[in-house]
């Protein structure tokens, strides 16, 4: 692989430059607390993985990172920009700042009426790219990701594995700095798991930020910088992965661990 | 046997261009109300999914409302009835009229449930692709929804053709009506209603297989408009290029992705 599907390390800094930084995060749902006082920044390049059970909060927390949740309270700021304060969405273009942030989700979420390789198409022509241009980026994303000979087929005549890395190649077209991955194997069989790993795996070694939720422990201790344990709403645990993953401090980082049968 | 061939004894050629006369009112009536039918459903519809409770009210009564009326009543209404209260239509708008808001009601729960058949996570996905609520709608919601609202669409089109017939109680000039005025001239009813029926028979079936050609189509995702044919050609020609990376995309890619 002499080409990279991105790059994010092009330039490089004194300081690692914050992507995202979240601060006193805190959202509910119908009165039930499901973040609470949440602090997180991605550098630029870095890949942080958060971890923890089902309905702790990690899948909303990310979800504020693009506003398709709203928090009641804290700051957002993706890109240097300031873009949600206090219960207040701030960012005047709220699409320009999604499409800076790439979204991959556990169900895909592919367009069933449009073959892979419009859905790869359709946001860059929203974002004003030229027509071959949007089809030329199309097809090449669709070739990394390994799935362009399957790029006329329509998302229901692909496998799931096929559906995820169109569903990346999709959120990769509009350049974003930052992409997100909502448990994206949950919905996945081993083969298919791996597949998908492996164009992740092809990512981080090209330097994109990304920010994952996930069940895949081995593959966040592989390929994280930064390991978030999310539990009750809260940061119970954080720190580089062998730390996290490997020593946990903290009693209910262990409980969870063992519970995924993992050694710690 | 002569029972039969007495039958067939209207002087068809007579009245040739006063049948194609009604034949043309006919197909007029039908594509007229259609078109105002989905366009009054699509937007009842619409606020039958809108935030605003007063919204979704309106939307709710008027469609109880015009579902539990039959249509003869509405057209009686728009025709006569707004007359005598100083509103004079004429019949054709008068007709098109009955038929548009009676069918809209029906289109509008159709329509309703395709819409709000799409997932969800479609909207988000829009959402976090940088889509506004209209490109959203347009490009994500609707074509879905098309797709799934179609098959109850052409059902209630072929329905509105047949129903253009219950126009002769206001003498719409139809071919409904123009098989009673034939029959109150040469008093064949069998034989002239027979030859109107085979004529809605001839206009309804190919216009019902038509439009289960079109469904299939669309559910196979063969693309029916030209600027999405011209598309995938552009993008069979791509794949067409060689297989291994082509270094100018990828260099563009990658330019990008920073």
């Amino acid at each position: 692989m002499t080409e990279s599907l991105a790059t994010a390390r092009s330039t490089p800094r004194a300081l690692p430059e914050a992507v995202v930084r979240i601060e006193g995060l805190r959202k509910s749902f119908d009165g039930r607390l499901v973040l609470d006082d949440v602090h997180l920044t991605i550098g630029r390049g870095r890949i942080v993985s958060v971890i923890g059970q089902s309905g702790g909060g990690k899948t909303t927390l990310m979800r504020c990172v693009n506003l398709l949740e709203q928090p009641e309270h804290g700051t957002i700021e993706v890109a240097g920009e300031v873009v949600h304060q206090d219960g207040r969405t701030v960012c005047r273009d709220l699409p320009r700042l999604r499409r800076t942030v790439g979204m991959v989700f556990q169900r895909f979420n592919l367009f069933p009426h449009l073959t892979a390789v419009e859905n790869v198409v359709l946001a860059q022509r929203r974002a004003g790219v030229g027509e071959s241009e949007a089809l030329e980026r199309a097809v090449a994303l669709l070739r990394r990701v390994g799935v362009a000979h399957r790029a006329l087929a329509l998302p229901d005549q692909l496998s799931g594995g096929e559906q995820q890395r169109v569903a990346i190649a999709r959120a990769l077209a509009l350049k974003p700095e930052l992409l997100l991955f909502d448990e994206p194997t949950s919905s996945l069989d081993p083969e298919a798991t791996r597949e998908v790993l492996s164009v992740m795996r092809e990512l981080a070694a090209d330097g994109m930020t990304m920010m994952l939720v996930t069940h895949e422990l081995p593959f966040a201790r592989e390929v994280s910088d930064h390991v978030v344990f999310v539990d009750g709403g809260r940061i119970v645990e954080e720190g580089i992965p062998e730390d996290v993953l490997g020593a946990p401090a903290q009693p209910r980082t262990r409980e969870f661990l063992a519970s995924y049968g993992s050694p710690s | 046997m002569t029972d039969l061939a007495a039958a067939f004894e209207v002087p068809w050629s007579d009245y040739r261009s006063d049948l194609l006369d009604a034949l043309w009112r006919t197909l007029s009536y039908t594509a007229v109300s259609f078109l105002g039918a989905v366009l009054l459903g699509l937007a009842v519809a619409l606020l039958r999914l809108s935030r605003a409770w007063p919204a979704r009210a309106v939307a709710a009564v008027y469609t109880e409302l015009f579902k539990n009326i039959p249509l003869l009543a509405i057209i009686f209404l728009s025709y006569f009835g707004l007359a005598s209260a100083g509103i004079r239509l004429d019949v054709f708008t008068a007709g098109c009229l009955s038929l548009v808001v009676f069918y809209a009601a029906y289109l509008s729960e159709i329509f309703r449930s395709a819409i709000s058949g799409v997932h969800t996570g479609q909207t988000e996905a829009g959402q976090a692709l940088g889509l506004g609520r209209a490109g959203i709608f347009g490009q994500i919601i609707l074509p879905q929804a098309v797709r799934q609202a179609l098959p109850g669409t052409n059902t209630m089109l072929v329905d509105l053709l047949k129903s253009t017939s219950l126009l002769v109680t206001v003498s719409a000039a139809e071919l409904m009506s123009e098989g009673r005025l034939i029959t109150s001239s040469t008093f064949r009813a069998l034989e002239v209603y027979l030859v109107i029926s085979a004529i809605y028979f001839a206009l309804c079936y190919p216009l019902s297989q038509l439009l289960l050609l079109l469904e299939r189509k669309v559910r196979a995702g063969v693309p029916l408009s030209p600027w999405r044919r011209r598309r995938l050609r552009a993008a069979r020609a791509l794949l067409a290029q060689d297989t291994a990376p082509d270094r100018a995309s990828a260099a563009d890619v990658k330019a990008g992705a920073v």
